[in-house]
């Protein structure tokens, strides 16, 4: 039974919550709508964008709710009409920061959390008009696009870089409105410590960030068919999530909740995909008959390889055979392959790519 | 990763080896490296990355938050103006000009570069050089060195108390001594309980601004079980128009060290740091030599003041950040980290430097813990009037006779400091208006120039007494401008973490920019403001930001015909462009 300690009061109902929750968490859990920017659970508490402030029974100013932390006998209010009044001027103001030429929810594939707030509070980019900040950036990289007319200076980007990552690639700049986000003396990606493994592009919540190869993917008419999957570059199992439109891949997002990832990837799972839409890529099993790579059925290939093997350990005996599993095989996969090499091919040669 | 390719740079290594020992080097490293070369070099600063395990990003972005960190060499340094409190009183633009091709006896660009204010508001507009401070606007005085300036004695005979000595020469040791100087560290040595005590009858609270009561900010420090405590003294005097810590490090330098050792032996703390800001280069040389002196004699060191324990009190120089004048960043900032302020809670005394227990007061208030220890907590307190505890001192400039710092008692009437101690406006005109706290306690009216100078008072009319600046406005000025250009100083010094401030300051900068303008303002102008002021005054992540709507909402309370004046002037133009 839950202790009577850890019970507080959300918008007059009484509910529990575990020791170290933020007031965020357990008001998110009770179904009540807070609003964040700078918030992404995967980072450590920010309180930049103050939109997820709520009344806290007994303190004269609200409270930003992610970095407060529950307490027995707390009484929050989330939803009351001068915080509502306030988060509309806060994302009101959000919006007045940046540029009003292009939609940022169409750059990629429709993620843009600014854009979704900006309905759900119901405001539009009218007032608080004046200066725009921040300063799109070239940068030749192959993958990711820098556009920091939409940025919106959470520096979810920066935290995750740091935090998740430890690639510490970019930081934050300046200070004020003159503020920014950069590589270290403001070089491109490709020549910092950025592994290009894309992180800042999946926590980012306007447009900002960007896939290079999804730009422009939402403009284009037919359903986008979403398929949870997992990463075929290595035996690690990272969840992604393969966007085809029409049969054919157009992108790869990660999974946030992702057993093993928890939505991070590296630079090949998040972008390296090109192969599969590739000409030159395998689809079925060549047999080289007369100098020419001639298709062949599954079993014809599975003969052939079986019968050329054991005419090797025939001719040659046993050490003549040396196995290396993949790096990309699962632990089943290695295991087979160790005991095909031990118990059918009679060597004990057996090693792996990853040891190298 | 490319940032751990070897980086060899021998003056930077010799700097490190120099440095990585001492408390808290991270500023003193950056300086030393910025006054060996002129600036910071790349591969200095990836030298400092690998060995104190920084990441180079993080490097870069926290060197480039400060002001005077530079990333590129210059052959001859520009010329620096403030451009906020007394000084915008100015025309700088006219001022800027002439001093820009004047020959100033001192090798320069030419080049203009409008700063924060300097803590120079007594001797306005200074100009400053590489390190040097000149006049920029004193008649017949322009290029002269700015000299450091006393506090005038109190034409009222009014008693002081942190002012006291301040005329009698105690910078130097030997009559520091001579009138009383560094005995009471060694009575708070021998009975730390009664010193605490002493200070909460005092009724002393913290003189920066914020106002907690210092003993208790000292008893939770004291038992705190966790270590090594630190003492720290924020001399990061950035607020527009105080200049009352300079003067005291510069005249009363003992006063602050005996305050931080008396802190520093009650506490159980070893080590003091005055974080000094930037713009007072002068203070840096004399405050040394202070604690160089107090160490010869043995007041500092191993054995401080003959307590059998160490103390001693280091200096770190900022670089030029008003937002590191709010405590947390001030911690920040000392730790190598970028300048954002923390969440609080917790706060300091429990979690401050490095995470250990700290006491973090502003000059003032450690310059006041000697005389209380003399005098006793009673004492102190009943030099304040009514109800109200001990003195202040404020710093007063801009419109008035006599600029300068004055010590009075807290619950003295404002116009009594402004007209017996400050001499009152310039012949033939009115007060029209002062700023608080600096800027950022809002605006007074002059039908308010009664109030009572205590913080419960200034709350009541929607103000903050703050950290004690008051720069005068006669009737001659724009209180549009006024409020204008103490909000463009917050909007320049806010640091950029939270939303409401960082895009707040700009927006009310612009609008009171298009109020001020003459030309037609927007329709829905004036519910911006209020809309702009409940989130900057609700939502803020630290004061910076809260406190920015004092300066529209007082704007309005006492000059709405200004207002409404620009505001029919625009009705009346657009109107007219509608007839074309």
């Amino acid at each position: 039974m839950m202790s009577n300690e850890n019970r507080m009061t959300i918008d007059g109902a009484e509910v529990t919550f575990q020791p170290g929750e933020t007031v965020l968490e357990v008001a998110r859990r009770q179904g009540a709508f807070v609003p964040t920017l700078c918030y992404d659970e995967r980072l450590d508490p920010y309180g930049s964008c103050r939109l997820c402030v709520v009344e806290v029974e007994g303190r004269r100013l609200p409270a930003s709710s992610c970095t407060l932390k529950a307490e027995p006998g707390m009484e929050i209010r989330t939803g009351s009409d001068p915080i509502r009044k306030m988060q509309s001027t806060l994302m009101e103001m959000v919006l007045s920061e940046n540029p009003d030429d292009e939609c940022p929810r169409c750059r990629d594939i429709g993620t843009c959390e600014v854009h979704d707030l900006a309905e759900k509070l119901e405001v539009g980019r009218e007032r608080f008009l004046g200066a725009t900040s921040n300063a799109s950036k070239d940068d030749s990289n192959p993958f990711l696009l820098r556009d920091y007319d939409r940025c919106i200076s959470c520096y979810r980007c920066v935290r995750i870089c740091d935090e998740v990552e430890a690639d510490h690639a970019i930081t934050m700049t300046g200070r004020g409105w003159n503020k920014g986000i950069a590589t270290a003396f403001d070089g491109g990606l490709m020549d910092s410590d950025c592994t290009l493994c894309g992180q800042c592009i999946y926590t980012c919540p306007t447009g900002a960030l960007a896939d290079k190869k999804m730009v422009g993917q939402g403009e284009i008419p037919g359903e986008v068919e979403v398929t949870r999957s997992v990463c075929p570059y290595c035996g690690t199992g990272c969840s992604i999530n393969l966007h085809s439109r029409d049969g054919k891949m157009i992108g790869v997002t990660p999974v946030l909740d992702g057993p093993v990832n928890e939505g991070a990837l590296c630079v090949k799972g998040q972008f390296g995909f090109d192969f599969v839409n590739s000409g030159d890529r395998l689809t079925r099993p060549l047999i080289r008959k007369n100098g020419e790579l001639t298709p062949v059925s599954w079993d014809e290939a599975f003969d052939y390889t079986a019968q050329k093997l054991m005419s090797v350990r025939a001719d040659h005996g046993p050490k003549a055979f040396y196995a290396i599993a993949s790096g990309r095989a699962p632990g089943e996969g290695s295991y087979m392959l160790q005991k095909f090499t031990r118990a059918v091919m009679n060597s004990n040669q057996v090693d792996n790519c990853s040891r190298g | 990763m490319k940032s751990q390719v070897e980086v060899q740079d021998p003056i930077t290594d010799r700097i490190l080896d120099e440095w990585l020992d001492e408390p808290a080097p991270f500023l003193s490293i950056i300086h030393a490296i910025q006054d060996h070369y002129g600036y910071l070099p790349e591969p200095a600063l990836r030298r400092v990355s690998q060995r104190m395990d920084i990441p180079i990003s993080d490097l870069y972005g926290t060197v480039t938050f400060y002001h005077f960190f530079q990333l590129e060499p210059k052959a001859t340094p520009d010329i620096r103006v403030c451009e906020n409190s007394a000084c915008c009183l100015h025309d700088l633009d006219q001022l800027c000009e002439e001093v820009a091709g004047a020959d100033l006896g001192i090798e320069h660009s030419g080049k203009i570069e409008k700063i924060s204010c300097p803590g120079r508001c007594d001797v306005p507009v200074p100009l400053l050089i590489g390190e040097k401070f000149l006049h920029g606007a004193k008649p017949g005085a322009i290029g002269e060195a700015v000299e450091a300036t006393m506090p005038l004695p109190p034409e009222t005979g009014q008693q002081e108390c942190l002012f006291r000595h301040i005329r009698d020469g105690v910078s130097d040791l030997a009559i520091a001594i001579e009138k009383g100087a560094w005995k009471s560290p060694l009575l708070a040595a021998s009975d730390p309980e009664k010193l605490i005590s002493e200070l909460k009858t005092s009724g002393l609270t913290g003189r920066g601004g914020a106002g907690f009561p210092t003993g208790v900010k000292w008893e939770v420090v004291r038992n705190e079980n966790r270590g090594p405590k630190w003492i720290i003294c924020n001399a990061d005097e950035s607020e527009v128009g105080c200049f009352k810590d300079r003067v005291l490090m510069a005249h009363t330098p003992h006063a602050l060290l005996e305050g931080m050792t008396c802190a520093g032996l009650v506490t159980g703390a070893e080590v003091g740091i005055i974080y000094l800001r930037w713009e007072y280069p002068e203070i840096l040389e004399s405050l040394q030599a202070a604690i160089d002196e107090a160490t010869a004699a043995g007041y500092l060191g191993e054995d401080a003041c003959g307590s059998g324990r160490p103390f001693r009190i280091v200096i770190r120089r900022g670089a030029g950040a008003y937002i590191c004048g709010e405590e947390t960043s001030l911690l920040n900032s000392l730790e190598g980290k970028h300048p954002f302020p923390r969440e609080k809670p917790p706060f300091p005394t429990t979690h401050g430097l490095f995470q250990q227990p700290t006491i973090v007061n502003n000059v003032e208030t450690f310059c006041a813990v000697p005389p209380i220890v003399e005098h006793g907590g009673q004492w102190f307190s009943d030099l304040g009037l009514g109800e109200q505890n001990g003195m202040r001192i404020f710093s007063v400039s801009g419109d008035i006779q006599r600029p300068g710092n004055y010590e009075v008692p807290v619950g003295t009437p404002l116009r009594q400091l402004l007209v017996e101690f400050a001499g009152g406006p310039l012949p033939g005109r009115d007060i029209q208006g002062v700023t608080m706290a600096g800027v950022s306690g809002g605006l007074v009216g002059a039908e308010d120039l009664d109030v009572r100078l205590d913080p419960a008072s200034l709350d009541g009319l929607g103000a903050m007494l703050g950290a004690g600046g008051i720069v005068v406005h006669d009737d001659t000025r724009c209180m549009i401008k006024a409020a204008r250009e103490s909000m463009h100083f917050l909007k320049e010094e806010s640091c950029g973490k939270c939303f409401p401030c960082r895009i707040g300051t700009t927006r009310m900068t612009e609008i009171l920019d298009e109020l001020g303008s003459g030309q037609p303002v927007r329709e829905g102008i004036m519910e911006e403001i209020e809309d702009l002021e409940e989130v900057l005054g609700e939502t803020s992540a630290c004061g910076l930001g809260l406190a920015a709507p004092y300066i529209t909402r007082m704007l309005k309370k006492y000059w709405p015909d200004q207002i409404q004046q620009k505001l029919n002037g625009s009705t009346q133009a657009s109107e007219g462009a509608d007839d074309e």
